[in-house]
């Protein structure tokens, strides 16, 4: 295992890092790349910690950089960024575009549109831009971006050995970068039905960096899966406790629900209930997936959750859309 | 933060980064050599919110050194022997409201440990260190430095220190200099400063020698003639900087040859002519990357490079060299690239910190203090 800062100190420099940005930013003496590296720090602290606040800032600071930097690439870059992270895909893609024509650096503004490509279904033309990239130069974030999608396809038998070989090309101590990778992979074994490598990897991924919440979520799930549900219960209820991401409350919802804890379920219900609206309403794209899943199982209104999974289709139509938006069918009463 | 962002490793990860390396005789206590290494740029917090990464090696490394040749084809001889001190730090520990760090320092003599931000550093056996966070001593101002790149001219001066109120995290050691190599060794020693894992698995990550180096010149691909869409400072600082590989010699050769001579023809003349390979006279000289310290002379804030420049023109140096922390490396390395001293001197209009360093341990000064509450921007959910 590659050793990498103790999550205590990578976090704490993090939101250190994020401060001291901030007080630049609120002073007027922030360069254009500072700038950027601010919305891309607010975007990774928003997605270990699950914190939608800090996808909402990151947007809200690369919009208003835009305003005062319109003809500089790295401000439509940086846009493009904030606004995939919330799941608005067209419009990244059409920041990207202006980026580049912007004059942009080519590899940055490729990772960037196959990262969209693929997060919307078009893996055949991600898949190009995925390989340039490795062609261009083998190193970790070129080559574990391709393993992400071999890994978001299904294709775990092309991703596993890129995956070993990301580590072998990674060269920092950053626990992010590997964090993010083991939880990926983790993800592909869950999807593809092994809960016990999905555990393992998800575990490597939360030991690496303890504050990760989807990474802590997802081996909740994959606990419970296993059959320690005391542990998964105990997980979840800190995670609901902290993250304003209602799916931990919706997953805990569920697992109460399936072992008889009615009383509880419904708490932790309503309290889901009433995020999701309020993060549909602000964010339709970004919520919809996770809100559709919501109403089909715990949250017990499968006809909301077709008409989310439905407008999450047209955000992207990936597979995973496609059976979500089977699911939610299927949860339907028949008429 | 002269080698702040050196490279994209550096730049997507900031706790590797090494930003200065000072290294001159104590004024305090003669016959004693005091070596800085200071990493982590652009951090405007408290000081008590910042931690040495527990993943990394932070070592200084020093190696006797000799005047191999002086004249044009100036070189310097360094020994084999090596006195390192490598400091590895723990995971901070809750303490009341806040978070301990502690560390150790493996020096020649042994271990001594170190609590992260005491003022009074550690001593043992002839070894004081520290380590903490502290003021970025470096100033600069970088509409200048970087203007000179962008548009390819000397620009307007605007005297903003770019960096002002930044803090970085410092590491100070103090140690005689008679322990290094014995009391016979010669009195030249060669400094370098890295970060590197220190898991079972052991990569080189930075490595800083003299300032300003990988950033002033070997960034600038501009009037580089073979690599032109390369950014090779990765690959620099991955070198040991006292034996570099032959693999990539001559791309940085071509890197510092087409750089400095940009820098020289700033002012509309030559004053650095290129042999007749092209090579700018410097070039051979800076590739041999650390600081080089002369302990037989005593403490001198000008030092920087006066070594090296003498014996290019085939004198006898006549200052400790090395490199003080409050040295103006930006105007000296300008006026040097750009007219040899036949000239007035390059200045980018900063000429220190508001809080310059003290001649007393550990030298740099205190970090800023808890900055203002953050004013929100308009508009802007917080």
């Amino acid at each position: 295992m590659i050793r990498t800062t103790n999550g205590t100190i990578a976090f704490a420099n993090l939101a250190a890092q994020i401060d001291g940005l901030e007080l630049h930013a609120a002073s007027g003496r922030l360069t254009s790349r500072s700038w950027a590296e601010l919305v891309d720090l607010l975007i990774l602290r928003a997605h270990v910690l699950g914190r939608i606040a800090d996808y909402e800032r990151a947007l809200a600071l690369a919009e208003l950089r835009l305003r005062e930097a319109s003809a500089e690439g790295l401000s439509f870059l940086s846009l493009a960024r904030a606004r995939g992270s919330l799941h608005l895909f067209k419009e990244a893609l059409s920041d990207l575009d202006v980026a580049e024509r912007l004059g942009i650096e080519n590899a940055a503004a490729q990772a960037e549109r196959a990262a969209v490509l693929q997060a919307v279904g078009r893996y055949d033309e991600a898949l190009v831009l995925r390989r340039e990239a490795v062609e261009r130069r083998a190193d970790f974030e070129s080559v574990a971006g391709l393993a992400a999608l071999h890994a978001e396809r299904g294709e775990t038998a092309e991703a596993e050995p890129l995956f070993d070989e990301s580590y072998v090309r990674f060269r920092g101590v950053s626990p992010f970068p590997l964090a993010q990778l083991e939880f990926q992979r983790g993800h592909m074994w869950w999807r593809a039905g092994h809960p016990l490598r999905a555990r393992d990897w998800f575990d490597a991924s939360w030991r690496r960096l303890p504050a990760y919440a989807q990474a802590e979520g997802h081996l909740a799930e994959a606990e419970a899966e296993l059959g320690d549900r005391e542990g998964a219960i105990a997980r979840l209820r800190r995670l609901a406790g902290e993250s304003d991401d209602p799916d931990y409350a919706a997953q805990l919802a569920r697992i109460l629900d399936e072992d008889g804890n009615a009383a509880e379920a419904d708490r932790w219900r309503a309290r889901a209930e009433k995020r999701y609206d309020e993060l549909v309403s602000r964010h339709p794209a970004a919520f919809a997936d996770h809100a559709a899943e919501f109403w089909s199982s715990a949250g017990r209104d499968p006809q909301r959750a077709v008409r989310l999974a439905k407008l999450n289709l047209e955000v992207r139509d990936t597979p995973r859309a496609r059976a979500l938006l089977s699911r939610a069918i299927a949860a339907c009463p028949a008429p | 933060m002269s080698d702040h962002g050196a490279g994209p490793r550096s730049i997507a990860n900031p706790e590797i980064d090494i930003t200065d390396v000072f290294a001159f005789p104590s004024p305090e206590r003669p016959g004693h050599l005091v070596l800085v290494m200071n990493t982590y740029p652009f951090k405007e917090i408290e000081a008590t919110r910042l931690f040495f990464s527990d993943a990394l090696d932070y070592r200084i490394r020093v190696h006797p050194v000799r005047v191999a040749s002086t004249g044009p084809s100036a070189a310097f001889a360094v020994g084999e022997e090596e006195r390192a001190f490598s400091f590895i730090f723990e995971v901070p520990q809750k303490s009341g409201d806040s978070l301990l760090q502690s560390g150790t320092c493996h020096g020649p003599a042994g271990k001594i440990s170190v609590r992260v931000g005491d003022e009074a550093g550690a001593r043992s056996g002839g070894l004081h260190v520290f380590a903490g966070c502290r003021l970025d001593p470096f100033f600069v101002d970088q509409q200048f430095s970087g203007g000179i790149r962008l548009n390819r001219r000397i620009p307007e001066v605007t005297s903003v220190n770019s960096l002002e109120g930044q803090n970085i995290l410092s590491i100070v050691v103090e140690v005689e200099h008679s322990t290094l190599f014995g009391a016979h060794a010669g009195p030249l020693v060669a400094v370098i400063a890295e970060t590197a894992t220190n898991g079972s698995f052991r990569a080189r990550l930075d490595r800083l020698g003299r300032p300003e180096i990988k950033n002033f010149i070997m960034m600038d691909k501009a009037s580089d003639a073979v690599n032109r869409d390369l950014d090779v400072r990765d690959l620099y600082s991955e070198e040991d900087g006292f034996k570099l590989r032959p693999d990539y010699l001559g791309a940085y050769r071509a890197r510092l040859n087409g750089s400095m001579a940009f820098y020289d023809g700033l002012d509309g003349k030559t004053d650095w002519p290129l042999d007749a390979k092209g090579t700018h006279p410097l070039t051979e000289l800076l590739l041999a990357d650390f600081l080089v310290v002369d302990m037989s002379k005593p403490f001198n804030e000008d030092g920087y490079l006066e070594i090296e420049r003498a014996i290019l023109r085939g004198e006898p140096h006549r200052t400790c060299g090395g490199r003080w922390v409050n040295h103006d490396i930006v105007d000296s390395l300008l006026t040097i690239l750009i007219n040899n001293g036949n000239g007035p001197r390059i200045s980018d209009g900063v000429d220190g910190t508001a809080v310059p360093a003290s001649r007393k341990f550990p030298y740099l000064s205190r970090p800023t203090p808890m900055p203002p509450k953050l004013a929100p921007l308009v508009g802007i959910p917080t």
